[in-house]
């Protein structure tokens, strides 16, 4: 008996001590010896995307050996995500050794800032680099620029699309023009009638991210910070934002998917909406439900009185680390290629990794003018960057993702609670923002 | 002759020193040493590397109390307890009861089955439960075609249900785990004990309260206290299932503290220090009440 017990538990024992081994196996390829590069005309650069940004980087190297160093060789070690970038950041700098780094790092526009205030070590500044940046969208610089000196340089497009499915717009009476520059009321409207006719809703959002917001009020120009404080509960726009949001999700206008997956796999890949707000960095999760190609267009975002709004969410850029042995070189490449608007660079890294470019003269390329077939034919990234040169600069703030997380509570408190108003909102939006202040007073 | 004595106990004293040493300065460098770093770091107050004496001294630990989400958190982790520990203590028991009966045919495949959740990952078991309670996951889909409701139900960002089911997933998890501490505990119970309690006419209902449970007290308490720490330290489950969501509903203490920590990259980590030691001294005086009660001695 005691036998069996012991067989019982030994077996218990070995198949749980199997457990962490296959899990950590998906990590042995993360680096952690010495990632600097040794060889002079050779960087070492970390990113985490080889469908995306990974081409991007290739293009990149092959662009600067054509063009400037035929010895020139970039080292990319892939991450298998951007936290494992920030992690690694983190670590470096928690342990105030910076030798782990690799000499640039591909690293989130919206991260950039507060870890430039919490590890100030970590990164080199551009300042000397021959860069034309009244060449790029000025808001996309505006996250990696600290009291006007320089630090990073964008590789993609942060542009936020409102594409709408004119199938299903159609079936309900609606065409995309009418979407264009519409009022979020208007919005609404058309959202119920396309939901009483075709079932699909009319816009999705991740439950865990609430990335909506934000964008929705930049759209009205507007920033959730003023002077580094939060000062969203007063504000009158931000309040109605919420509202209507509110307000979408109790009438099946908009869905509000529990995390990530919910919103990627279920609502826009299982073919649950009819319309789909994000970072244009969400086309390719989009192109994923073939059986809709043709269907899609894009347009920009309604606003609370009507006329076109645009926004930006997510995008990355690169930026050298405090361990980079070749500040010149390093600067130099990024000058030369994703700086210098190369279309060598960035045509390629279009073809082959969908990245659009925030670059304005790069955006002229011919590749850019193609009209592309499951946006029916729709030359969609030629709009994307014209529109990304309309995205209002405004107030970024270290606590973008804490403001984000504490307002969504506010919005699953708020759609518990039944019909919104005006009273109901602001006092959670308060509750949202006394808690961010909380957070951020220690 | 006396002498020789002496220094072979010496001998013998510092051989066992030294197959001692290398454990306990593993224990020492791996274990207490970052306590000590985290006891210092709860002291300090700033974001990320910048770190700086808090000023005044009790700055992060006079700051948790007007913590809303740590409130919330506590309130959350507190009822995980209250309602899953005994739940899953008085399942494991009486599983432990039945497996424990000597005509019970086939009773290591049983065993192995009941135990056999512990083997799995918190992860991964995590993650299913997860894609189970979907919104388009299988229990809805058997639900609905059994007609017990007709639209799908948002399991996990429902706060009620949300709650249900991380408690579901404990029971599932752990049940087996303290069961086999129970069962090393009633194999030791001498079966005369049993017979003798049937001849002098004893109910199994009697036999149950008067014999087992006095006799596996021990036992008891130390699953008891093992429960307590585990849940007060619950972690995988917030994360993996909910995320915490929705609306914080399901966060747990250990959860709030990593996302202070590491969650959104403005690493408050003076601040998570602080957190986790309140945690610890919760669970220091909740297991000293519990030896307490379960202490038999007089």
């Amino acid at each position: 008996m005691k036998k069996r017990l012991i067989a019982l538990l030994t077996a218990g024992v070995l198949a749980a001590s199997m457990v962490p081994v296959t899990v950590f196996a998906d990590d042995a390829d993360a680096p952690t010896a010495d990632v600097s590069s040794e060889d002079e005309n050779t960087l070492s650069v970390y990113a985490w995307d080889a469908n995306f940004n990974i081409p991007a980087l290739e293009a990149a190297e092959a662009d600067y050996q054509n063009n400037v160093n035929p010895d020139f060789k970039l080292e990319i070690i892939t991450q298998s995500g951007s936290s494992d970038v920030e992690n690694a950041v983190t670590l470096a700098g928690q342990s105030g050794d910076y030798s782990n780094l690799p000499d640039i790092v591909l690293f989130q526009d919206h991260y950039f800032q507060q870890f430039y205030q919490s590890y100030p070590d970590a990164w080199v500044d551009l300042a000397d680099a021959e860069i034309d940046w009244d060449d790029f969208g000025a808001e996309k610089l505006s996250f990696s620029t600290i009291d006007d000196v320089h630090f990073g340089v964008p590789v993609d497009n942060g542009t936020a699309i409102m594409a709408y499915r004119t199938d299903l717009l159609e079936e309900a009476g609606y065409s995309i023009d009418d979407m264009t520059g519409c009022t979020w009321d208007e919005f609404i409207e058309v959202g119920k009638a396309v939901y009483e006719k075709t079932g699909k809703y009319l816009l999705c959002m991740d439950g865990s991210g609430n990335d909506l917001p934000y964008m929705m009020l930049q759209a009205e120009g507007e920033s959730q910070f003023t002077d580094g404080e939060p000062t969203f509960a007063t504000n009158e726009k931000y309040n109605q934002i919420i509202k209507n949001i509110v307000t979408m999700i109790q009438n099946n206008v908009l869905y509000l998917g529990n995390d990530w997956s919910d919103y990627t796999d279920q609502a826009i890949i299982g073919d649950m909406v009819a319309g789909v707000l994000n970072g244009n960095w969400i086309i390719p999760t989009m192109e994923q439900a073939e059986e809709n190609s043709g269907k899609w267009e894009i347009t920009s975002l309604p606003t609370l009185e009507g006329g076109e709004g645009f926004a930006s969410n997510g995008g990355s850029s690169l930026y050298i680390t405090g361990n980079c042995s070749k500040p010149e070189l390093a600067a130099d490449f990024l000058a030369k290629t994703f700086g210098a608007g190369s279309t060598e660079t960035y045509d390629a890294a279009l073809k082959n990794g969908g990245v659009i470019t925030c670059s304005i003269s790069a955006g002229e390329s011919d590749v850019y003018q193609e009209g592309v077939d499951f946006f029916n034919g729709q030359p969609i990234y030629a709009d994307i960057v014209a529109m990304g040169a309309n995205v209002p600069v405004i107030e970024q703030s270290d606590y973008h993702y804490q403001a984000r997380q504490y307002v969504g509570t506010a919005i699953q408190n708020l759609v518990a609670a039944g019909e919104p108003d005006d009273d109901a909102v602001a006092a959670a939006l308060q509750d949202a923002q006394d808690q961010l202040s909380f957070e951020m007073a220690g | 002759m006396n002498k020789k004595g002496k220094s072979v106990r010496a001998k013998e004293r510092r051989a066992g020193w030294i197959f001692l040493m290398p454990a306990t300065i593993m224990i020492l460098i791996m274990s207490f040493w970052p306590m000590i770093q985290a006891f210092i770091t709860s002291f300090k107050s700033g974001k990320g590397s910048l770190l700086t004496w808090a000023n005044p001294w009790n700055f992060n630990y006079a700051r948790i109390l007007q913590d809303k989400i740590f409130i919330t958190s506590l309130k959350n982790t507190f009822l995980y307890l209250l309602i899953e520990v005994p739940i899953m203590l008085i399942l494991a028991i009486l599983l432990a009861q039945i497996l424990n009966n000597k005509d019970l045919k086939f009773k290591g495949l049983f065993r192995t089955m009941v135990f056999l959740p512990c083997a799995t990952s918190l992860v991964s078991y995590a993650l299913i439960f997860k894609s189970l309670f979907a919104t388009q996951g299988l229990i809805n889909q058997v639900l609905m075609s059994l007609g017990i409701i007709h639209e799908n139900i948002n399991w996990l960002g429902t706060a009620g249900t949300a709650k249900a089911i991380i408690i579901i997933a404990l029971i599932w998890r752990w049940t087996g785990y303290n069961m086999v501490f129970y069962l090393a505990g009633l194999q030791n119970i001498d079966y005369q004990v049993y017979e003798a309690a049937k001849i002098d006419g004893a109910s199994p209902w009697s036999t149950f309260w008067r014999i087992t449970v006095p006799l596996l007290k021990p036992v008891i308490v130390m699953t008891f206290i093992m429960s307590i720490n585990g849940t007060l330290q619950l972690f995988d489950e917030s994360v993996n299932l909910t995320n915490g969501g929705p609306a914080n509903a399901t966060i747990t203490m250990s959860h709030y503290v990593y996302n202070m920590a590491f969650g959104q990259g403005v690493g408050h980590f003076g601040y998570s220090s602080a957190m986790s030691f309140v945690i610890f001294i919760m669970v220091a005086i909740l297991a000293f009440i519990n030896m307490k009660v379960g202490d038999t001695r007089d």
